[in-house]
């Protein structure tokens, strides 16, 4: 298993904040191309005029997904180096409630 | 697409990209960030990052002993060289560079027709102010618990992203005022 490549050690860390960078960049730009800059935008998902948010999300989870299971299964990416994060059902439903109602409330 | 974008004249906005694509494109990002570095996407980690930093100012005995901050404050010599912090630097330089791209840069208040330019920005900053403290409660938001938990099929993600949803066509009724 050579992936994660940082923490394999196949590549050094002193490139990991150059990195982050580069996948911040990339992040930022298809979030704006899919119209996520706009706070018209993202509410309209819950006015059900524009599903964007939906799609947009949903279609990333499930790219991401596949491609972490055929890398997985091919030996290269080791899922046990992944960021899981624990299960706490009751402040997590809670919290989600209250960043739903601040999304509809700010916009963003 | 190519010929579309060739007739684009004057200040004319892009359209926005096919939604299953841009999906597409941020499941790639995602998958990038977890083979490369063993992390996924965050938002809401760089701004408790920033508010450790700036409480730590100016009241350096409240955080000393609070181990919420100090989460935040060991991190090596400067707490902004964390990997989150910069990511989210990344994400507004990626976001300006297709906004331009696209002709979409523009000094705007996003608002309905129904609510005034204050009215509008009060309820932004009431709206910030939930969310913040939502991601805070559920450790995480959209992106680090919807998008990345979410691909990794943590069951806590989908409790909140299920949630986030629930919450927010509940709210939409008693807000269409604001956007409509």
């Amino acid at each position: 298993m050579t992936a994660p490549l940082i923490t394999s050690g196949a590549l050094s860390p002193s490139y990991d904040l150059f990195f982050a960078l580069l996948i911040g960049i990339a992040f930022g730009f298809f979030l704006e191309r899919a119209g996520f800059g706009s706070a018209r935008k993202l509410v309209a998902q819950f006015y059900l005029t524009d599903l964007s948010v939906f799609k947009v999300m949903f279609t990333a989870l499930v790219t991401a997904m596949v491609g972490v299971i055929v890398l997985n299964r091919v030996g290269f990416l080791n899922i046990g180096e992944l960021p899981l994060i624990g299960t706490y059902i009751v402040p997590m439903m809670a919290g989600g409630l209250i960043l739903g109602v601040g999304f509809v409330i700010g916009g963003y | 697409m190519k010929s579309s974008f060739v007739q684009e004249t004057g200040a004319r906005p892009a359209p926005y990209m096919n939604p299953y694509l841009a999906g597409a494109g941020l499941g790639l990002v995602l998958l990038a960030a977890f083979v490369v570095a063993g992390r996924g996407l965050g938002a809401s980690g760089a701004f408790a990052t920033s508010v450790s930093y700036v409480v730590n100012l100016v009241a350096p005995a409240h955080t000393a002993d609070n181990p919420f901050y100090q989460k935040y404050l060991s991190r090596a010599s400067n707490p902004f060289k964390d990997w989150l912090f910069i990511e989210v630097l990344g994400v507004m330089i990626g976001g300006f560079l297709s906004g331009m791209l696209a002709r979409r840069v523009a000094r705007t208040i996003e608002r309905g027709p129904r609510i005034s330019d204050r009215g509008r920005l009060a309820l932004a900053f009431a709206g910030g102010m939930l969310v913040s403290f939502g991601a805070q409660f559920a450790r995480g938001c959209t992106s680090g618990q919807s998008i990345t938990g979410g691909a990794l099929l943590n069951m806590g993600s989908w409790a909140f992203t299920l949630s986030v949803f629930a919450g927010a066509y509940g709210a939409a009724y008693f807000l269409r005022r604001e956007w409509k």
